[in-house]
């Protein structure tokens, strides 16, 4: 036995507890005791144990349901079966479900340090398993990208053939898809990879402002402009400038960044000397660029410029597959962020968080694990802890027609309300004879 | 600061026990860890110690009665008895002490023969008793059980693995030993 361990002892008699208890701490293991199977499911909730010695004859939850619970909720804790009343049955349904090893009480003193040394060669095996789980983990990431559904093993299979190009990259999607991560990805599988990224989120900033950062600009230029200024174009020299939200930006700046991206200069406000420019322009946009064409908010020369070529990064709707990819990793980043140990999410969170439609997309994912993780108090997430997420937005709550919506919208209005009529009437803006007829009409009920 | 005492470890006989076998630990005691061992009088073995089904003295009922018994001018007490020993979990033990405690007892009964009933000379004997006995007393002074096979803190359960034990402790154990036999926390008051 070489490393301590962290051992709970679940037996209803006291005597084995403190036999047990005593024996362990011999040893230098942090021990603990539990009289039944629901205080040990209880302690483990709050602390993570490596090894339970469990007995089978408990009152109320016997060992070999602790033993599944613990299997199915915490498959890392090894389980020990100790029993005084041995059956072959018991030992192979014991075995069947996952424990380690079956003990029958009383054992020889030399027995239990052999089953110890077992349990410590499947620790160290475990690690191996998990490190290369880890490699082959890696598999399935790219550059903090996390996926490995269909669409996004596709979006990986399209950066490395075009990152080192220097193409235009034209990357679409909802907002909170990850497109800067793509954008990232791309310029650091490039040759520009050792120079700057620089991204700039266009819907941020007013025109003026987006001017001066991108230009640069000379002193005196406008007001408040006291000293020559590098502007972003100039500063990622080598490098790749992300543009996030390109359709936020006017037509004039359209003109001016379509000049640049043809002659490869850019002059500062308030100078005329040009200057060379070198760098890739990665565009990105959550909006459909066809539609402002069409609506003739948006250069379509400009359009064409920037598009060489477009990457569609999905929809978490669309690659829910990859739902419980990402709640583990980020529930490891914020674990380690938060200092709090919450590295689960039980069958009811997992479902609620794979049904929810996450209009916000991976980034509502991460801002729902991460607020979860904080306000949580035990180390396993249910769906309790995810209360806060927007039930219209569950996707087994109906289609996306109009009426669906409707139906949706006035359900969520009276649970709101507690199905007080009135109040929700007024909510809605109708009367109560009205909304009456609509709980008829869509068999809403409490 | 106070002034420090050091131990002194009483070395007590449940019912009969040869008095060579008490010497032989007193010795090693004084031997090993350079600490002073003094005898104390024989007391009877508490038959409410003594689990009938099993036909053995429950050692922690053992340990608890000696907590209850007052052993004036000792801060370790080794109680030895001739008869077999228990815990709940274990089919035997050679002999039990609660970490970092004040009493330990010391089971003679399986030390004498082997397992498969070959006789042992006595010398075998008297070192596996007084490797047991040091043993229990590394837990009194909160030494942990050590993976050093041949260290006295290496757990043994079986004759043979006390056999394989050499009679020393390990310089990691002997360095810990050092400190915990020099440094010593005052006496209770009320002892």
């Amino acid at each position: 036995m070489s490393d301590k361990m962290r051992i709970m002892v679940v037996d209803d008699e006291m005597i084995v507890r403190e036999s047990f208890y005593h024996w362990f701490t011999k040893y230098g293991h942090a021990v603990e005791t539990a009289a039944s199977g629901e205080e040990a499911l209880e302690k483990l909730e709050n602390r993570q144990f490596d090894l339970l010695f469990v007995d089978i004859k408990m009152p109320g939850m016997d060992g070999l349901e602790l033993l599944d619970r613990v299997k199915t909720e915490y498959p890392e804790t090894f389980v020990v079966i100790i029993t005084a009343y041995g059956s072959i049955e018991s030992a192979v349904k014991a075995m069947k479900s996952g424990a380690s090893d079956y003990l029958l009480k009383p054992f020889k003193p030399d027995h239990i340090n052999l089953v110890m040394e077992k349990i410590n060669q499947q620790k160290v095996l475990t690690a191996e398993y998990d490190y290369l789980k880890q490699q082959l983990g890696e598999v399935t990431r790219f550059d903090d990208i996390i996926g490995q559904s269909p669409p996004m093993v596709e979006v990986f299979e399209t950066i490395p053939e075009i990152a080192d190009t220097d193409a235009y990259v034209l990357l679409t999607g909802e907002t909170g898809t990850g497109k800067e991560l793509v954008a990232k990805a791309i310029h650091a599988k490039s040759h520009r990879a050792n120079f700057p990224f620089i991204a700039i989120n266009c819907g941020a900033m007013a025109e003026s402002l987006l001017e001066s950062e991108l230009f640069g600009h000379t002193k005196g230029a406008f007001t408040g402009a006291h000293k020559n200024r590098k502007g972003f174009l100039e500063v990622v020299s080598g490098g790749t400038l992300f543009l996030d939200e390109i359709g936020e930006i006017s037509m004039k700046m359209q003109v001016d960044l379509l000049r640049v991206l043809e002659e490869k200069k850019i002059q500062r406000i308030g100078s005329h000397q040009p200057i060379d420019v070198d760098f890739r322009l990665i565009c990105a946009s959550s909006r459909n660029l066809d539609e402002l064409i069409r609506a003739g908010t948006f250069r379509e020369d400009f359009y064409y410029r920037i598009n060489v070529i477009e990457i569609r990064i999905p929809t978490l709707r669309e690659r829910k597959a990859d739902i419980p990819l990402l709640i583990r990793h980020f529930l490891k980043k914020y674990s380690q962020e938060t200092t709090k140990h919450v590295d689960h999410v039980d069958a009811s969170a997992e479902q609620l968080l794979k049904s929810y439609d996450w209009p916000g997309n991976v980034r509502e994912l991460e801002n729902a694990i991460e607020r979860a993780v904080v306000l949580s108090k035990s180390r396993t997430l249910s769906a309790r802890d995810f209360s806060f997420l927007k039930p219209a937005q569950f996707s087994d709550a109906g289609g996306r027609t109009l009426l669906d919506v409707e139906k949706r919208h006035i359900k969520g209005v009276l649970d709101e309300c507690g199905w007080n009529i009135s109040q929700a009437a007024r909510i809605l803006d109708i009367n109560r004879s009205t909304l009456h007829k609509k709980i008829n009409k869509y068999e809403l009920r409490q | 600061m106070k002034p420090r005492k050091r131990h002194t470890v009483g070395i007590l006989a449940l019912g009969p026990v040869p008095e060579i076998v008490l010497k032989i630990v007193a010795a090693h005691v004084s031997g090993y860890l350079d600490l002073p061992a003094c005898f104390l009088p024989q007391m009877a073995l508490p038959r409410e110690c003594l689990d009938e089904r099993r036909g053995q003295y429950d050692a922690a009922k053992l340990i608890n009665h000696l907590k209850s018994q007052s052993f004036a001018g000792c801060t370790k007490v080794l109680a030895l008895l001739d008869d077999d020993l228990f815990v709940p979990i274990f089919t035997h033990i050679f002999g039990e002490a609660q970490q970092g405690g004040t009493h330990a007892v010391i089971s003679l009964s399986r030390l004498k023969d082997l397992e498969d009933g070959a006789k042992s000379t006595d010398a075998d004997f008297y070192e596996r008793t007084a490797k047991v006995a040091l043993h229990e007393l590394g837990h009194l002074l909160d030494l942990f059980h050590c993976q050093d096979p041949a260290c006295f803190m290496h757990f043994s359960g079986a004759i043979e693995t006390l056999d394989a034990i050499s009679m020393g402790f390990c310089p990691y154990c002997k360095s810990y030993l050092q400190q915990a036999c020099l440094l010593v926390e005052p006496l209770p008051v009320d002892r």
